[in-house]
């Protein structure tokens, strides 16, 4: 591919099902590309992400003799590297191709303007055909990766994933937060769906992974500073309580910082009476006092447990979401203690115990005569402490009465959320947090995994409300990730750094200052010296490229050129379509 | 030419043209965000993707005004939150001369605007968006600013 080549262009615009198609008119779009300049084919499609969908560029990269791609279709952010790889097996370079972004930037923010939509993504489409001419092939890039993963959080997902990785032969350095590894699982005696405490579940594992000849394992430690890029961190640990700080080099990360059970002051007078608790601080009794009053010690006779506190509120920011742990801890709870106490009632707005062997709970503890009351969502149950005594009053939807109980507890099935400091992580690792308030993977059905940050994962309740079992799925799947692209050894990187039109340099030192890594330094073997740019140092962000007066720097994938076409593009009016024939 | 009656239709029917550049560390990705989060803003702007605000040379910005963007929205990392260490500062230094050569030129400088909006605040990017569409539709096309 020279750069004297005629650009022929294929611009392919994706329904995405109804998620663009629904509001913009992606058939007069396609229609509309045909029009431009250079286009030798453009057409819409239902999935271009799908099997049907690549095929068809591939197919008709070889049948037009297309050598730039243009599809708009979803955020680069998400589909880049799928679509750069179809052209590459179609045989074109991958940075021939251009991504519009029509539905995170146009259908999703602007549902009800169809018509300005379409006008939109007609622009869009127009700027990215104009980038597309100038767009030019590039040389494949790979780095090495250090074969040691770091993991941030030494709960159960942390301890899983750093043992699956250590045993399969790599170095992991775990860093956990509290003085002591084991998370929030340790702490409680009772860990559904098996009769164990949290202690006899993960005990023999913290043994392993501390002894582990390949496991660093740093307790009341923090991540300081978090720099690099794939195959290539420099993690900075901080003891917190030496003030010691420690770099290390890895080459992958895992995310597991997992969650805290929600405390609810604002449910169910939560506070004001030491016999109302959550169900996390329930399982954090020592055994041998579960069932006793905490406020004067009496035995426990009667227990309501609440579902939903603080989980599946339309409308409550961060609260909206189910926690999928507590329907399933609940009712495991109540078969287990319905025999030592004369009476447990449940009250619930929905049940879903939806995991292996969850209904099973369920069923049991019906069998056992635990009651179950279900209120409306919108008039949820009344608590009040008089005299040191609960009075719990509820409507019941299923028999349409109003019911009145004293119990001795109230236990909270109180919300998963997201730790404290977990903006500080967010902005460390370079992640975004979804509305529940976790971390976002890269694909929410096909990546749930990795990140936008490429070789950081994520797993366990980082990433949403979960029980443990899926934990420990999460923490595999996450290492298994890990440990691929470090057995594979080196990953492919971007191309995109800076070059110095020598003839154009004026010697002026500009870039050298502007440059954030170092990578500038002029090369004084000519004469009049002129600035040189390490590609290895560079990391592509252009900031020399503006900051040079002569335009004497090139910055790959992202040239003066590239960009001035599409703000020409933009402005230029666009032509009428059609002229009438379609 | 038009008439003064087809363009008075013109202007009441205009619609502010902006071209908004974003970083693709933070604001390109609480674009995204906002999108995947369904808050709606207006269809004025045109987002293009620039590896880090450092990237933005005063010339484009001054080239789509004069080519008659009636607006640019220019949207990066936090200060100290830059993907690449700092180039969102060096391009926060370019700003100031940006604006003082705009007010030479006679242009308002309210209509370019500068924010920091991370990968997490779709918000703050879709209320940054709303400012400029408010300016700009204030300040009437750009084409009347260069007469």
């Amino acid at each position: 591919m020279t750069a004297q080549e005629e650009p022929r262009i294929g611009v392919f615009v994706c329904h995405c099902g109804h998620n663009i198609a629904g509001v913009v008119d992606v058939v007069r779009v396609a229609e509309y590309a045909k029009s431009l300049p250079h286009v030798v084919f453009a057409t819409d499609e239902m999935f271009m992400c799908s099997d049907a969908g690549q095929q068809l560029i591939r197919d008709k990269i070889a049948e037009y003799d297309l050598n730039r791609v243009v599809v708009a279709s979803c955020s680069p952010r998400m589909h880049e590297p799928t679509f750069r790889r179809v052209v590459e097996e179609a045989g074109l370079n991958r940075y021939l191709f251009e991504q519009v972004n029509l539905r995170e930037h146009v259908s999703w923010c602007h549902m009800r303007e169809p018509e300005l939509s379409t006008e939109k993504a007609i622009d869009l489409v127009r700027m990215a055909v104009a980038r597309a001419a100038k767009l030019e092939g590039l040389p494949v890039k790979s780095v090495k990766v250090t074969p040691r993963t770091l993991v941030v959080g030494g709960g159960i997902t942390g301890i899983r994933a750093a043992l699956d990785i250590a045993d399969r032969g790599f170095e992991v350095v775990l860093v956990e937060r509290e003085p002591k590894l084991g998370g929030n699982l340790v702490k409680w005696n009772h860990v559904f769906p098996v009769d164990k405490s949290g202690k006899k579940i993960l005990g023999p594992l913290i043994k392993r992974v501390k002894s582990h000849e390949r496991v660093r394992v740093f307790t009341n430690s923090e991540v300081s500073d978090f720099d690099g890029y794939i195959g290539n961190f420099v993690a900075t640990i901080r003891n917190n309580k030496t003030g010691k700080e420690e770099q290390v080099e890895v080459g992958t990360v895992i995310i597991a910082t997992g969650f805290k059970a929600y405390e609810p002051v604002e449910y169910y007078a939560y506070g004001q009476s030491p016999d109302i608790m959550t169900l996390a601080e329930f399982h954090q009794r020592p055994g041998d006092e579960l069932l006793k009053r905490p406020s004067d010690g009496r035995p426990v006779k009667k227990i309501v447990c609440i579902g939903c506190v603080g989980s599946r509120e339309p409308g409550k920011q961060g609260h909206e979401h189910c926690s999928r742990y507590c329907c399933t801890a609940v009712a495991k709870t109540a078969a287990d203690i319905r025999s030592d106490v004369e009476e447990v009632v449940v009250l619930y707005q929905d049940v879903r115990t939806y995991g292996k062997g969850h209904e099973e709970f369920h069923r049991l503890a019906r069998l056992r005569y635990v009651m179950y009351s279900k209120f409306p969502r919108e008039e949820k149950p009344q608590v009040t402490v008089a005299d040191g005594e609960l009075t719990v009053k509820w409507h019941d939807v299923l028999s349409g009465d109003d019911f009145e109980f004293h119990p001795d507890i109230i236990v909270l099935a109180s919300a998963m959320v997201p730790p404290d400091g977990i903006d500080d992580v967010a902005k460390m690792f370079g992640l975004t947090r979804s509305a529940d308030g976790f971390f976002n993977p890269e694909h929410i059905k096909l990546a749930p995994l990795t990140t936008h940050t490429a070789g950081v994962m994520i797993a366990g309740t980082a990433q949403a409300a979960k029980n443990a079992t899926e934990s420990v799925v999460d923490a595999s799947g996450a290492a298994a990730k890990a440990v691929g692209l470090m057995a594979r050894g080196e990953v492919e990187i971007e191309s995109t750094t800076a070059q110095v039109i020598e003839d154009l340099c004026s010697s002026c030192h500009t870039c050298v200052a502007a440059c954030p890594y170092g990578a500038i330094a002029m090369d004084e073997s000519k004469d009049p010296p002129v600035a040189h740019v390490t590609s290895a140092k560079c990391h592509g962000c252009g900031t020399c490229a503006a900051a040079c007066p002569s335009s004497a720097i090139l910055m790959l994938h992202s040239t003066d050129e590239q960009i001035m076409a599409m703000v020409e593009a933009f402005l230029t009016p666009a032509p009428e379509i059609g002229g009438g024939e379609a | 030419m038009a008439t003064t009656a087809e363009t008075k239709t013109q202007d009441e029917q205009w619609e502010p043209r902006i071209l908004a550049f974003c970083c693709n560390w933070c604001s390109y990705a609480g674009a995204d965000l906002a999108g995947t989060s369904r808050i709606q803003y207006p269809t004025n702007v045109r987002i293009m993707r620039v590896n880090c605000t450092g990237r933005i040379d005063v010339d484009f910005i001054l080239a789509a005004l004069e080519k008659g963007a009636d607006g640019v929205l220019v949207s990066g990392c936090h200060p100290g939150d830059c993907h690449y260490t700092s180039g969102n500062l060096k391009l926060r230094a370019r700003w100031a001369l940006l604006e003082e050569a705009l007010k030479q030129a006679g242009v308002d400088p309210r209509r370019v605007r500068l924010q920091w909006a991370s990968a997490s605040e779709a918000q703050a990017f879709a209320d940054g968006v709303r400012i400029i569409v408010d300016q700009v539709r204030k300040l009437g096309p750009m084409k009347e600013a260069w007469k």
